[in-house]
């Protein structure tokens, strides 16, 4: 459709057209206002059958937890799932991105993608804006050269690892895979492993908390454990915060009534 | 340090400002009408970065006239202080923001009285009553007190009165004198602009 | 002091049973001096969605005419209402597309989805990354007393006229402990054949 009174239709792309203002309002002696972070253990893992990744579930806006419970493990493709650190909002919409990306070069090469190009196609993207897009990711994916984890930092590095850790909480995961992290582990031992290194993360790091997200991505089925495991159940209330109805003083209301009242008559189409 | 005040009523709008043209410490000139008549029933009132406030209230006066041209009628005064936030706040994302405050009031046969307080960040806001500068800060409970919504003309000009007393007493800038102007059905008129002598009379006789 | 605290102001949303709630304070303020006292920062979408913007004023105002833009593009060109997840998505990519240069607002939707009725609370940072709980969703000055009230007061499942004592006594309860917040409240409580408009008597100082 051309509309040639919509000229204000969205470019694709950034859009830079405030930058002149704030810098000149952040110049005047604001503070700049925080975003929301994702502060997060993100871990995964290589094992006999396949890979694991797992992730914390907190989100925090400086001091404030804004996400008890966030997604951190972000899809990519069939086969490719991808953790994500850093600046939630940077996390969130490059993987999307990328995830448009890898389902059009799949459609455009008939083949399952790789997770090879999933890396490259990330890599590529946060080395073009230098580590302004704030994304620390750990991507996980079997395709049919086997099983990958590789570890992507903001400015566009990447690590082909057999285990790998993310976050304000890497340190504390990495020395629970340190220490227990073999070639050829079973399932089961992958999964425990994973969640005990969230688990560091989460009871050892401020910026890590609340529940373990798993997702193990096997030859050819996904499993994606969305809070595999409640780490910081809320207490139950033992008594009522109750405020009688009608507490609340009100200086006036009006109700607009959306019931449907109007009936529709099918009138048949003149056919003679 | 320069001024600006302007109340609603009903079927009107009354805006005051200062005549005080100043530049670091010197008062250069004392007679600079800041009120701008922009149309039949539209005033514009500006203050903030000297060449900006001629600057921008020409520019979009010019722009009314020329919507007025075009289709045959004047922009309501509701649509001119839209247009009026949208171009201060479309320069305010260029390399040459406009510093500017306003108030842009009007009176419309159909919409009534409107008052439109805009800054030089583009906040808007329609009010009853509202002033810019550092003289507005003794004028809020004045305004609080003594405004209604069934204020006349009369009551309006003296509210200015009152708020004029309190920034020539308490204020450390020296702002003598005060234009006053209405706008309402009749159009746009000039009254009597509220000055130090004029304020010794109304405080002998009160 | 942070620009998203220059003219002051909060809004909260909350998830009931069958129905949603929204609460706007009235505030509108250049730093420490209130300028007017009916400043709602609630705006009405679509017949059940409401979208509240906290934060610096000229951007409330210059990103809510940008997003009704854009949604009524939509509507124009689809030719059926918007839902609230997908205005979301349109709001969270309009933020992002200013990712480094971004509007100082917050955003919160509140709404039941035009087709299945199922409420839905969702809110944002000043660059898009979005949050959609299943209990409440703050913004504004006073987020840090909201978060505390909210966290108390809400449980699943409250019914049109419970949601709306929580909300209210969470949000009077909030901005009462700011400064920058307040003077007078107005609660929009949405159902699937009512909306309900209640402006709340509060403290005016």
């Amino acid at each position: 459709m051309d509309l040639d009174l919509a000229r204000n239709l969205p470019r694709a792309g950034f859009n830079f057209d405030n930058c002149k203002r704030n810098a000149t309002l952040l110049s005047g002696g604001f503070k700049p206002p925080t975003t929301t972070k994702t502060g997060t253990t993100i871990v995964g893992i290589i094992y006999k059958d396949g890979v694991v990744l797992g992730a914390d579930t907190r989100a925090t806006e400086g001091p404030i937890v804004s996400d008890k419970n966030c997604a951190k493990i972000h899809y990519l493709a069939k086969n490719i799932y991808c953790c994500g650190a850093g600046t939630a909002a940077d996390t969130e919409m490059t993987t999307d991105l990328i995830s448009s990306h890898l389902e059009l070069h799949r459609l455009s090469t008939e083949r399952e993608v790789r997770v090879v190009a999933a890396n490259t196609m990330l890599k590529q993207m946060l080395f073009r804006y230098q580590g302004h897009i704030s994304a620390a990711l750990v991507l996980g994916g079997v395709d049919k050269t086997g099983p990958h984890i590789y570890s992507i930092h903001p400015h566009g590095s990447s690590d082909k690892l057999p285990y790998a850790t993310m976050g304000s909480g890497s340190l504390a995961a990495m020395s629970v895979f340190e220490s227990r992290w073999k070639p050829d582990l079973s399932e089961e031992e992958a999964k425990l492993l994973v969640r005990d290194a969230i688990a560091a993360g989460i009871f050892n790091d401020l910026g890590s908390g609340s529940n373990v997200d798993l997702c193990v991505i096997r030859k050819d089925n996904v499993e994606y454990l969305r809070n595999y495991e409640l780490a910081n159940k809320k207490g139950t209330r033992q008594l009522d915060y109750r405020f009688n109805i009608g507490a609340t003083q009100v200086l006036h209301s009006t109700t607009k009534d959306m019931h449907i009242t109007e009936r529709i008559e099918v009138v048949p189409m003149e056919t003679s | 340090m320069e001024t600006l005040l302007g109340i609603k009523g009903k079927d009107f709008v009354m805006l005051a400002a200062d005549t005080t043209h100043a530049r670091s410490i010197i008062v250069m000139k004392e007679d600079q009408n800041k009120i701008h008549k922009v149309s039949d029933n539209l005033l514009i009132s500006t203050t903030g970065e000297s060449g900006d406030t001629e600057q921008f209230t020409e520019f979009i006066s010019k722009n009314i006239a020329l919507y007025k041209m075009r289709n045959g009628y004047d922009l309501s005064p509701r649509a001119a202080a839209h247009f009026t936030r949208k171009n201060l706040a479309d320069y305010l994302r260029s390399r040459t923001p406009y510093q500017v405050f306003m108030f842009v009031a009007g009176y419309d046969e159909t919409e009534g009285a409107e008052l439109a307080f805009i800054d030089y960040l583009a906040n808007a806001k329609s009010l009853n009553y509202a002033g810019h500068g550092y003289g507005a800060m003794f004028c809020s409970s004045i305004y609080d007190r003594y405004w209604h919504p069934n204020i006349t003309q009369d009551e309006a000009y003296d509210i200015f009165k009152k708020c004029i007393v309190e920034i020539q007493k308490r204020l450390v800038v020296n702002l003598k004198n005060f234009n006053v102007s209405v706008v309402d059905k009749d159009g746009v008129r000039n009254l009597e602009p509220i000055s130090a002598q004029s304020l010794t009379d109304y405080n002998a006789s009160s | 002091m942070s620009i998203l605290a220059y003219n002051g102001g909060c809004v909260v949303a909350m998830r009931g049973k069958d129905c949603v709630a929204i609460a706007t304070d009235h505030r509108f303020g250049v730093q420490a001096q209130t300028i007017s006292t009916d400043f709602k920062k609630v705006f009405k979408i679509a017949p059940r969605m409401f979208l509240g913007l906290t934060g610096l004023q000229t951007d409330i105002l210059t990103v809510r005419d940008r997003l009704m833009f854009r949604k009524n593009l939509y509507e124009t060109r689809e030719n059926r209402e918007m839902a609230p997840k997908p205005f979301s998505a349109m709001l969270s990519s309009f933020l992002y597309e200013h990712r480094f240069g971004p509007y100082f607002i917050e955003p919160v939707v509140a709404g039941l989805d035009p087709k299945t009725l199922k409420p839905f609370v969702c809110n944002m940072d000043l660059i898009g990354c979005p949050n959609e709980p299943d209990d409440f969703v703050v913004a504004g000055t006073c987020a840090e007393q909201l978060y505390g009230m909210c966290e108390t007061l809400w449980k699943p499942d409250l019914d049109p006229k419970q949601l709306f004592e929580v909300i209210s006594q969470s949000m009077m309860n909030a901005f009462d402990r700011d400064a920058m917040s307040g003077w007078g409240a107005t609660v929009y409580i949405i159902e699937k054949d009512t909306i309900t408009e209640r402006t709340l008597k509060t403290r005016m100082d």
